[in-house]
């Protein structure tokens, strides 16, 4: 089966940030919430690079290791997502993750945190696929649809890839090769193993 | 635009986009693509990565273009035409420059060599501040790379020399030889996906649609379009001199109200309506807030309320709210000249209504709708049809709705490459037709004077515009005909040609509407606008021949004394504009920083639809300004502190300060798309109850100083004095 | 937005510490060449910008988040049970009521007392729910029970501090104190030995800064934690102190639970009326009276 897997080429990435709002709109995460958002580096220099981040669906995921109520799973293609039906907030996955994806939505009691969102690579959740339910905790189902995540069909300049695994990276190693740089895919070795 | 419309033919985008892709260099000034036209930026680094293509950018900013840049050069604002006159001067010096096809393409080489000549690297480091050894550094990577295109944006034409910035870099690529082969051109990008739509449609004061100066013979000509009498048409006119008058420009018209520069009309203006058009995108924004609460009448026809609207302390403001792109349908053209349909995909929600429906109430109401909807049976296909068929200009007269939809529908099967349909019931054909599209059977024109292909397959020569001989002022005669030899394929006139004619007695292809003469044209294998010679020498223009002139309100007083700017003039579109009588070397003492503005990539234009979204809000919440970090130090002001940047007309700002090393010590940067805010006055109150935007700021054109283009008269907000102070 | 910020400064690829940085310099020597440092280097920068600690602090975090969690059960079943044996070997203490009484407790002290004990056993009732919240499954009964856990720290931590200060003066430790350890409390045998302590002996003075200062740590640490407002490497450390102390607490909970009801009969009547009578201090708090 194929291994989903995202890639950001920061030689392409212009921080247009057209990927935070295409995930945004697309899946109807609230204000504060960030499920993918754009780091740059060196802003304003020589050397200015910028880097767009999400959940990378890590294969041995830090954050369903130390989930304490098992809210956190993966599917076979490799995607995790979360129960929120499940989930209780407690912000573990949060300190975990090498990327610091887990983002916590202000409760109603005293601030306290509510269920954790992130990244579902487009594939809704553990709701039935389509559902309003899904709809309304998880966003859309692209990937049921046969789509690619809204982020990188999006992207201007098809900096970030998202797919299959062994394509993507083909395509990676074709631009690596054209440009005779860069053979590292960033955060690969921290987050596929 | 006026520029390169002067040079060849045509002011628009010679190239696309995709077409970038067979870069070998690309050269960009005056542009922040990454910012301001994203997705422009996949083309362009395609070609960095795979044609190795060097990315020279040139800018006062390191822009977020810059971080991917193989070349940066950091320039002072409004020198742009004596770097790229320096570039040029290199490059002849150096005999790189392509003697071919200067040779039989050209007019007016020689007489612009002897005043390039001028601008060589040293002095060129005096003016620009860009180092000598840079600028031949850059002209070698120009020369080795071909054929290398060229992009600019406002960056290049938002000054008072704007359209001798224009020129200059028409001369660059006629120099290297770059015009009309692929890979090469000038690439202008737009800054909406409509602007060049709407240009050819006419959104300016100085022509009809398609181009058609402002004379009787194009009124005649839009009358037996449009089927209008042409005597009730004249009527409708104050006098006859009215008819034929250049009108005021988006950048001045507030003097037409407020007259504090004298006007040359018969009246001051007294209602004034903005269609999809943000006030706070003008410069002098506080003069101009000044004609707002002196008009009688003020109408905003927006999908939200703008900073127009706000910006209005009397009552005397209509607000028509119209329907989203989503909402409605019809043609857009992009800036490669390509015509894409768009579909509607929902109703008009609550009360907006669609812009046609708008414009036919009003039409209606003036009474005169039976007159202007004699062929407009349809909306919006009709209207289209309509202006296809008088747009024989710029050859819009191929592009039928059907067509448009036909590509727009069948998008995928066009070569992301070659924009060519491989199969597929578009076969062969252009995406978009790109105009000129002659005939209903053309393919487009992706690439303007290529003489590689048929004119029936997409090629064209040079435009015969200009005459077909002229006399330097050294007294040289040129022919301005191609020479021999230079025809696209096909062409039964193995050379240059002047612009067809009397075909049908008494027309020309402009405006013979049985399209005939163009018929006639095509099948000659042949242009109907002839084949001439582009002009390195633009006799029509103050300047001939681009030269430095310092902007009005200049950092270096004693440059000012050594390229002095133009005269004033009297009447330039019915007003009076300062240039010598404004530039005043004294200035800098008190106002010692650039002030440039630019977009962000979060926001858009005016931002009142881009600030009315939560999440673009949540990205860029707050206007600021870029400071470097040294003159922040010396300011006292930190990162996040708020300031004051004061214009030397009185304008004035109060906004974050951004700590950044993306400008230098001596500029200040300013994203223009905030509004709401006035002075230091919240104006949030001003718009109707629950429509206030999820973020606003402070207008960056408060600031923007005095100072216009000689020939388009487009603000100069790319040039320009401030003081800062910490609040 | 605070957070946010730190979201944005989070740990990218860490390239070098796991496949060797040696490789990647390698490569990028023999990469030089038309832009070719740039990528090699902004990956080194990012991992540098971004919280460069992340292997350092996430394997141990993940363990002993897993760990700790398996410390919790014996002790909330062992504690009682040592106790249980103690009751059925030695029994409770019983007093006469006859003789003084002697004022124990205010009306003030004894209301702060209360309103501690509700709140504090709240705060450990909810905290224990979400140790254990894959047992009750989760979701929206373990979340209210953090909102209560949240909202009775605040609620303790408000009538924990003037009662801190009431008692803070007969807490100090005092030389008697060891002796008192010696003979284990008195506890151990059923015999009323005047066993050395003051108004408090050394088990409620242990038990009073473990909860209160403790208490306080407690309440820091789970605030931080709730914020997540620092770097991850930092709040691991937090969420260490917090589960490791929270432990020592349940078990002095627990001790004290068993202490008040059934260990020393009478000592929950004293709490509500503020009166101990003369024999029970006489064995229990023998010093007081001297």
């Amino acid at each position: 089966m194929a291994r989903m897997k995202f890639l950001c080429d920061i030689e392409r990435c212009i921080d247009c940030k057209g990927c935070v709002i295409a995930c945004k709109e697309g899946n109807g995460v609230p204000v504060g919430i960030n499920r993918r958002r754009v780091i740059t580096i060196n802003q304003g220099k020589p050397g200015e690079r910028s880097i767009s981040i999400a959940c990378m669906h890590c294969s041995d995921a830090p954050c369903i290791a130390v989930c304490p109520v098992s809210a956190l799973y993966q599917r076979d293609d490799g995607i995790v997502l979360v129960n929120k039906d499940v989930c209780i907030g407690c912000g573990y996955c949060f300190i975990a993750c090498p990327f610091g994806v887990p983002q916590f939505p202000k409760g109603d009691t005293f601030g306290k945190r509510g269920v954790m969102d992130k990244c579902t690579f487009c594939a809704g959740g553990p709701a039935p696929n389509f559902s309003e339910k899904e709809r309304r905790l998880y966003g859309q189902n692209r990937i049921a649809e046969g789509k690619v995540p809204l982020c990188a069909a999006m992207c201007s300049t098809k900096a970030l890839l998202a797919g299959d695994g062994d394509k993507i990276a083909r395509i990676f190693q074709e631009r690596v090769a054209r440009r005779g740089t860069g053979a590292k895919a960033p955060g690969w070795s921290t987050a596929y193993k | 635009m006026a520029g390169v419309a002067n040079t060849w033919g045509y002011g628009a985008m010679t190239n696309s986009m995709n077409d970038i892709r067979h870069s070998k260099l690309v050269f960009m000034l005056g542009s922040n693509a990454a910012e301001a036209h994203p997705v422009a930026m996949q083309h362009i680094l395609y070609a960095k990565e795979v044609n190795n293509a060097p990315l020279i950018v040139v800018d006062p900013r390191f822009t977020k273009l810059a971080a991917k840049a193989t070349d940066y050069v950091r320039i002072r604002p409004g020198t742009d035409t004596a770097f790229v006159m320096g570039l040029v001067n290199e490059i002849v010096t150096n005999g790189w420059h392509d003697k071919d096809f200067i040779r039989k393409r050209v007019a007016g080489f020689p007489e612009m060599c002897e005043i390039a000549k001028h601008y060589t690297p040293e002095v060129v480091e005096d003016i620009t501040g860009i180092p000598a050894s840079e600028v031949k550094r850059i002209a070698k990577l120009l020369a080795t790379h071909r054929p290398g295109t060229v992009v600019w944006c406002m960056g290049a034409t938002q000054h008072s020399i704007g359209s001798s910035n224009t020129r200059a870099l028409c001369i660059l690529q006629l120099v290297l030889g770059n015009m009309g082969v692929s890979g090469g051109g000038t690439n202008i990008f737009r800054g909406h996906d409509n602007v060049q739509g709407a240009t050819d449609m006419c959104v300016l004061s100085h022509s009809l649609p398609a181009y058609y100066g402002i004379k009787d013979g194009s009124w005649k000509h839009w009358c037996r379009v449009w089927d209008v009498d042409y005597e009730w048409m004249k009527s409708r006119f104050h006098s006859k001199e009215y008819m034929n008058k250049k009108g005021f420009t988006l950048a001045r018209w507030y003097q037409g109200v407020i007259q504090e520069d004298k006007i040359s009309q018969y009246t001051p203006i007294k209602a004034v309506v903005f269609w999809g058009c943000a006030s706070n995108s003008q410069s002098q924004y506080h003069k101009l807030k000044k004609a707002l609460d002196k008009l009688d009448l003020v109408v905003i026809i927006d999908p939200f309320p703008t900073m127009t609207a706000a910006a209005c302390e009397k009552d005397n403001v209509y607000l028509l709210p119209s329907s989203s792109q989503y909402e409605t349908e019809g043609s857009v053209t992009s800036s490669s000249r390509q015509i894409q349909w768009r579909f509607k995909v929902v109703d008009p929600v609550h009360d907006s209504r669609d812009d046609y429906w708008i414009m036919g109430q009003m039409v209606k109401r003036f009474g005169f709708h039976d007159k202007f909807y004699k062929n407009i049976k349809k909306v919006p296909d009709d209207i289209t049809r309509e202006l296809c068929k008088g747009s024989l200009t710029i050859g819009y007269n191929g592009a039928l709705p059907e067509r448009i939809k036909k590509h727009t529908l069948h998008w995928e099967t066009f070569d992301v490459d070659s924009l060519q349909a491989k199969g597929g019931p578009c076969d062969g054909e252009y995406y978009g037709l790109p105009w000129p599209c002659w005939t209903e059977t053309h393919p487009g024109t992706p690439i303007l004077y290529d003489i590689s292909k048929p004119v029936a397959k997409g090629g064209l020569p040079f435009r015969a515009r200009f005459g077909t001989e002229h006399t330097y002022w050294n007294g040289r005669k040129e022919n301005l005909l191609a020479a021999p030899g230079v025809y696209n394929p096909g062409s039964q006139v193995k050379g240059g040609y002047p612009e067809f004619k009397d075909i049908v007695p008494g027309t020309n292809w402009k405006t013979d509407l049985s399209q005939k003469t163009i018929k006639v044209a095509i099948s000659r294998g042949m242009a109907p606008f002839g084949n001439a010679r582009a002009r390195c020498v633009c006799w029509n223009f103050p300047d001939q021949v681009p030269v430095h002139r310092e902007p009005l309100h200049s950092p270096r007083p004693d440059l000012i004394a050594k390229y002095p700017t133009y005269p004033d003039k009297k009447e330039q579109y019915r007003v009076y504009t300062r240039f010598k009588s404004e530039q005043k070397p004294e200035l800098v003492k008190n106002f010692p920083y650039v002030l440039i503005t630019g977009r962000m990539v979060e926001h858009m234009g005016g931002g009142a639809e881009t600030r009315s979204n939560k999440y673009l809000a949540e990205l860029a919440p707050k206007m600021y300004a870029e400071i470097s970090t040294r003159l922040a130090n010396n300011l006292g002001i930190r990162d996040g502190d708020m300031m004051w940047i004061e214009s030397p007309e009185q304008g004035k700002v109060k906004v974050m300060a951004r700590v950044t090393d993306r400008v230098d010590d001596k500029t200040i940067f300013m994203p223009f798309h905030f509004g709401g805010m006035f002075m230091g006055q919240d104006l949030s109150g001003n718009y109707p109850k629950g429509h206030e935007p999820y973020c606003i700021g402070e207008p960056a054109n408060i600031c923007t100083n005095y100072g216009y283009d000689i020939v388009t008269q487009i603000q100069g907000t790319k040039e320009g004095l401030c003081q800062v102070k910490k609040a | 937005m605070k957070t946010s910020r730190w979201m944005e400064v989070v740990n990218l690829c860490l390239l070098f510490c796991f496949l060797g940085g040696g490789l990647a310099y390698g490569a990028e020597m023999l990469l030089r060449g038309f832009g070719a440092i740039s990528t090699v280097q902004a990956f080194k920068e990012f991992g540098v910008v971004v919280s460069p600690h992340w292997q350092a602090y996430a394997e141990d975090f993940i363990s002993f988040v897993n760990g700790v969690g398996r410390l919790y059960l014996p002790v909330i079943v062992g504690v009682p049970l040592v106790f249980l044996i103690h009751f059925v070997a030695v029994g409770p203490k019983g007093f006469e009521h006859k003789g003084r009484r002697i004022s124990f407790y205010g009306l003030f002290t004894r209301f702060l007392h209360w309103m501690c004990a509700i709140f504090f056993s709240l705060v450990v009732v909810s905290g224990i729910m979400v140790l254990f919240a894959k047992a009750l499954g989760g979701g929206s009964l373990v979340l209210s029970a953090r909102g209560v856990h949240l909202f009775c720290a605040y609620g303790f931590m408000v009538f924990a501090a003037p009662l801190f200060l009431i008692w803070l003066k007969d807490m100090f430790p005092a030389p008697y104190d060891i002796k008192w350890l010696l003979c284990g409390g008195g506890y151990l045998s059923k015999k009323k030995v005047e066993v050395p302590a003051g108004k408090f002996n050394l088990g409620q003075k242990m038990w009073f800064w473990l909860a209160f200062v403790g208490g306080a740590v407690m309440f820091y640490t789970g605030y931080v934690v709730s914020g997540l407002s620092l770097p991850q490497a930092q709040i691991a450390g937090y969420i260490k102190i917090h589960l490791i102390l929270g432990l020592f607490l349940v078990a002095l909970f627990i001790t004290h639970l068993y202490m008040s009801l059934f260990a020393v009969k009478g000592s929950l009547k004293s709490m509500i009326s503020g009166y101990k009578w003369e024999e029970e201090v006489r064995v229990l708090h023998s010093r007081m009276l001297k």
